[in-house]
C-alpha cells in the first residue's frame, strides 16, 4: 500500500482550490431527504393509519355476502319432484285460503256460473285440490251415515262446474292449468288419489246405496268426487243404471239435477229413453 | 463520540432526517470534489452530485450495512459517472473544454507555488479517467485498494494498477516543474 500512497502528493492534492457544493444545492438535497423521511416506505403491508378499518369492513361485507348467498342457495335448492310443479301447488293453496280467486276461469264460463252461482263457486274453489277435498271429506265424514243420499247429492254438486272443462263442453283457456294441477299433486299423493279415484268411481257407478257404505271411508269419496268429477256422459250412465235397477225416484232426482247443471245438454234418443225410463 | 456512517444511514432509513443531515455534512465536500474533478464541468458535476444523493435517498429502504457507507456512496457515484461517460461516449477521455476551477492555470498570473499546483491540477486532469477515478477515490473517499475495486466493480489487481499508474504520472508532473 506504501506504493499507492504518497504523503507529498496528497498534500499537493489538498492544496488545490477547495471547492464545495453551492448552498442552494445543499438545500435542495436536504429538503428532498426530509420529504423522503416524512413519507412512509412503499406500502408492502396494509397501512396502520386511519384507514385500517376500511379493509376490515370490506372483508366483513364480502364474508356476509358470501354466507347469505350460500344460505339462500341452500334454501332455494328445489326438490327434483317438487321443482317441476311448485307454482300450481302454491296457487292451489292460495286459492284454498281465498287469497286468489279464480275469477278468470269463472268469467270464461259465465253460463255455468249463472246456473249455479254458489255451488259452482264452492266447487271451483275446492274441486281441483285433492288435499282440500280430503279435508272437506274428513269434515263430512262425521255426517255420512243414514243421510247418505242427501250427502251424496251435496257432494255431487261440487264437481258440477268442473265437467265444463271436459271435452263435452269447450274448455276455457284457464281450465287447462286446472286439469294439470289436478293431475299433478305430490307424487305419493297423486298415486294414492288416483287409485282412490278409480275405486270410488266404480263404487259410485255401482249403486247409490253402496254409497252410504262407502261412507266408512268418506274421505276417499270426497276426495274423488271433486278431484275426478264425472262428465255428463258418465252421470247419465249412472242415472240410466239407477233407472234400470228400478230406483226411479233417485233417478228422477239425479236427472233433474243433471238438467239444472247442464240445461243445454242435448240427449240422444237412446240415452233419453234410458234415463227417462220411457 | 460521533455515530458511524452506517448507523446514521440506518437511522435515516427509519425516518430520522437529522441523521441524513449529519451524513451529508460529512461527505458533501469530498464527494463534490470527486465528481467535479472526474467530469471537469461544474454544471455537469453539480447535476451528477445531486443525482447521486437522490439515489442515496431513494435506496435508503434497501440499505444494509454490508460494507462501509463510504464504499456504498462512492459505488453509487461511480455508477453515475459510468452512465455519464456512456452517454457522452469518449468525450470525457478528452481534456478539452474543461471549466473546472484551476483547470486553466495562467502561469503568468501565478507565483511559483501556484505554478506547482497548476501543474498538479493539469496532470490530474490529464490522467486517464479510470486512473483518475482510482486516485480520487483514494484521496477523497479514503478508500483502500479493495474498496476501490469493489466500488469500481473490478478486481484488486486492476484497482491497484490504476492507482499506481496515477500516482506515478502525478509525481512525474510535479518533478518536471
Amino acid at each position: 500500500m506504501a506504493e499507492e500512497h504518497d504523503p507529498k502528493l496528497s498534500r499537493h492534492y489538498r492544496s488545490l482550490e477547495p471547492i464545495e457544493p453551492p448552498p442552494a444545492l445543499d438545500q435542495a438535497i436536504l429538503a428532498a431527504a426530509r420529504r423522503a423521511a416524512d413519507r412512509p416506505h412503499a406500502p408492502l403491508v396494509a397501512p396502520a393509519g386511519r384507514h385500517r378499518w376500511y379493509y376490515g369492513l370490506a372483508a366483513a361485507a364480502v364474508l356476509m355476502f358470501a354466507v347469505a348467498l350460500t344460505l339462500h342457495m341452500e334454501r332455494e335448492r328445489p326438490d327434483p319432484e317438487a321443482a317441476a310443479e311448485p307454482a300450481p301447488q302454491l296457487r292451489l293453496e292460495r286459492e284454498l285460503r281465498g287469497v286468489i280467486k279464480r275469477a278468470p276461469e269463472a268469467e270464461s264460463q259465465p253460463a255455468a256460473k249463472s246456473q249455479a252461482p254458489a255451488a259452482s263457486a264452492d266447487a271451483e274453489r275446492f274441486a281441483p285440490d285433492p288435499q282440500a277435498g280430503a279435508r272437506e271429506a274428513n269434515r263430512l265424514a262425521d255426517h255420512a251415515t243414514a243421510t247418505a243420499p242427501q250427502e251424496r247429492s251435496r257432494v255431487a254438486q261440487a264437481p258440477k262446474p268442473v265437467p265444463q272443462a271436459t271435452p263435452a263442453s269447450p274448455p276455457a283457456p284457464q281450465a287447462a292449468p286446472t286439469d294439470e294441477m289436478r293431475s299433478r299433486p305430490a307424487p305419493a299423493q297423486r298415486a294414492k288419489v288416483e287409485a282412490e279415484a278409480k275405486a270410488a268411481a266404480r263404487r259410485e257407478a255401482n249403486a247409490g246405496q253402496e254409497y252410504a257404505a262407502s261412507a266408512a271411508a268418506p274421505s276417499m269419496n270426497r276426495v274423488v268426487t271433486p278431484a275426478a268429477p264425472e262428465n255428463p256422459e258418465r252421470w247419465l250412465e249412472r242415472i240410466a243404471e239407477l233407472r234400470s235397477r228400478g230406483k226411479h225416484a233417485e233417478a228422477d232426482k239425479e236427472l233433474a239435477e243433471f238438467r239444472r247443471v247442464y240445461p243445454n245438454y242435448r240427449l240422444s234418443e237412446v240415452m233419453r229413453e234410458r234415463v227417462e225410463g220411457r | 463520540m460521533e455515530a458511524p456512517d452506517e448507523q446514521l444511514m440506518l437511522a435515516y432509513r427509519d425516518g430520522n432526517a437529522a441523521a441524513f443531515e449529519t451524513l451529508y455534512a460529512r461527505h458533501r465536500a469530498r464527494l463534490y470534489r470527486f465528481v467535479l474533478r472526474s467530469v471537469k464541468s461544474r454544471a455537469v458535476g453539480e447535476e451528477l452530485f445531486q443525482e447521486i444523493w437522490m439515489r442515496v435517498i431513494e435506496a435508503r429502504a434497501r440499505y444494509t450495512p454490508q460494507a462501509r457507507f463510504t464504499t456504498w456512496l462512492y459505488t453509487i457515484a461511480h455508477n453515475h459517472l459510468v452512465d455519464h461517460w456512456r452517454k457522452r461516449g469518449l468525450s470525457l477521455v478528452s481534456l478539452e473544454g474543461d471549466d473546472t476551477p484551476g483547470a486553466s492555470p495562467d502561469p503568468a498570473d501565478h507565483a511559483a507555488a501556484r505554478e506547482s499546483l497548476a501543474r498538479f491540477a493539469a496532470a490530474l486532469e490529464a490522467l486517464p479517467p479510470l486512473q483518475r477515478e482510482a486516485f480520487l477515490l483514494h484521496e477523497e473517499g479514503g478508500l483502500s485498494i479493495g474498496e476501490i475495486a469493489a466500488a469500481t466493480k473490478t478486481n484488486e489487481e486492476a484497482a491497484k494498477s490504476r492507482l499506481r499508474y496515477a500516482i506515478a504520472k502525478l509525481k512525474a508532473a510535479m518533478s518536471d516543474g
